[in-house]
């Protein structure tokens, strides 16, 4: 157990260091977007050019994984499942959990980016939040589930108030699956971030100015689909999670 | 206060989960200081009953309860009953002993934290007060030294005595005990049973089982319950011996169940 955790570790921390100075040499070395990569800035080479951005969407990403946990703990603990506003917000964040992030993530870049000419700190943080929120609820809420009912009825049978179980029994212990759940999003966030770069620097040296942005027809059919696919799974799951 | 020697009483007690009626009219009378033991087949309404009495059943949403349930004379469904003074005099082990993933020393001593000002409890008191708890379910001499340990880290029946340790430093006057021993082995049963039968003079034992032996052996009182009413109850000598109902002389002379 012990030694496996070390290995794990140890890789992690490796990972992260190739990682680090791979970036920071492509970063020094290249710079490939005159204007901005995200939004519009001043700054030059691409680490910069990140930095700023990331500068800006860090207290996003922060702020809407907060709101979403409170969310979460709101839902699970103080609403009854057959609650009417309980099913309508929980449909709601499972059909938006459901669709792939990558459609948020052509959404952000067509219609907030190339249809306002420069990105805006707004547009960019709708992105976020669209992206982060539904996902980072739809986890917590599973993390809450998954405290096992045994230790609520302990604490409540000792006179525990809700909050009181709340705070020193189910967070805790739904704690690293919460961590767990926040790291996903982040890590699919940070990977549709990285396809939309690519994709926006493509545009950006082959489109002229006065061209539009199009997406071809297949992959609007593919797209399509993808959504489709993705409310049936959200129907799906909501028909379970109400019995 | 005690105008009898009644620790429950309850007048035409129905309950309803949704439109499922889980509770008939039950009207019953647990006598104080002793143990009371409710015994029937699953799904007769045994389990509701007891947690009526810490009002638990109320956490699921859709329960009605209609009646009247006195605990030492006051009606729990007052208006100005509080939830955490009435859990504190009613206390309540659950079958699957469910310690609180925290040390055994915070167990016995989160009961009494929830209900006293924060830090107002001195570090000596403590130590007493876990050290109390723990020499009159007598595990004081196992855990003394692993009091800093996961309470789920003990064994079974360790962990069930210690479910009913941690009701003790909040005084309780009533232990409701829901099948307590059914995941335990016949040795941790025992221990369980005798533990029972040394602090029933102090506390008002009711018990849920299905273990007729262990109605017979432990309780002096029983109640036999069907499809959510009352059918008997007496003294267990008499109701095992010779049961004035004849469906209570199905089940307990074992024709069926």
């Amino acid at each position: 157990m012990k030694r496996a955790e070390l290995i794990f570790q140890s890789i992690a921390l490796i990972t992260l260091a190739v990682a680090f100075i791979l970036f920071w040499n492509f970063g020094k070395g290249m710079s490939f977007v005159e204007n901005g990569l995200l939004s519009d800035t001043t700054a030059t080479d691409s680490y910069a050019v990140l930095q700023e951005n990331l500068n800006r969407m860090i207290p996003v990403l922060l702020g809407s994984i907060l709101l979403s946990v409170a969310i979460a703990f709101y839902l699970e603990e103080y609403l009854v499942r057959t609650n009417w506003k309980y099913q309508i917000i929980a449909r709601q964040i499972v059909i938006l959990a459901s669709i792939p992030s990558l459609l948020y993530g052509l959404l952000g870049l067509y219609f907030f980016v190339f249809q306002s000419e420069k990105g805006s700190f707004f547009t960019h943080a709708l992105t976020v939040v669209l992206l982060v929120m539904p996902r980072t609820i739809q986890s917590t809420q599973r993390a809450i589930r998954g405290v096992d009912i045994s230790i609520r009825e302990a604490a409540f049978a000792l006179g525990a108030k809700k909050w009181r179980v709340i705070v020193d029994h189910v967070f805790p212990h739904a704690f690293s699956a919460i961590m767990a759940g926040i790291f996903t999003v982040i890590s699919r966030a940070l990977a549709v971030a990285a396809l939309i770069i690519v994709v926006y620097v493509w545009t950006k040296h082959t489109l002229q100015s006065g061209d539009t942005f199009y997406i071809p027809g297949s992959a609007i059919v593919l797209l399509l689909s993808s959504l489709l696919s993705s409310v049936f799974s959200s129907f799906l799951e909501a028909k379970t999670n109400c019995t | 206060m005690e105008t009898n020697n009644y620790s429950i009483e309850t007048e035409n007690l129905s309950l309803w989960y949704g439109d499922f009626q889980a509770l008939i009219d039950v009207s019953v009378n647990i006598p104080a200081g002793k143990i009371t033991s409710l015994i029937g087949p699953s799904g007769c309404g045994k389990t509701t009953l007891l947690r009526c009495f810490n009002r638990v059943n109320e956490r699921y949403g859709n329960v009605t309860t209609k009646g009247k349930i006195q605990i030492l004379g006051k009606n729990i469904y007052d208006p100005d009953v509080s939830l955490l003074e009435l859990r504190k005099t009613v206390g309540m082990v659950f079958q699957r002993p469910n310690p609180l993933p925290i040390s055994v020393y915070d167990n016995i001593l989160f009961g009494l934290r929830i209900h006293s000002p924060f830090r107002s409890l001195t570090r000596s008191q403590s130590d007493e007060i876990v050290q109390e708890a723990l020499t009159s379910v007598f595990l004081w001499d196992d855990l003394k030294d692993k009091l800093k340990t996961r309470a789920t880290s003990l064994q079974l029946e360790q962990q069930q005595k210690l479910c009913i340790a941690r009701l003790l430093p909040l005084k309780p006057q009533i232990i409701l005990m829901d099948e307590p021993c059914s995941a335990l082995d016949a040795k941790g049963t025992l221990a369980v049973e005798e533990l029972m039968s040394v602090l029933s003079g102090t506390y008002t034992f009711l018990i849920v089982t299905h273990n007729m032996a262990q109605a017979r052996r432990v309780s002096s009182e029983c109640i036999y319950m069907f499809l959510g009413e009352l059918i008997e109850h007496r003294e267990t000598q008499a109701l095992f011996e010779t049961p004035e109902h004849p469906k209570t002389a199905d089940y307990v002379q074992m024709r069926y169940g």
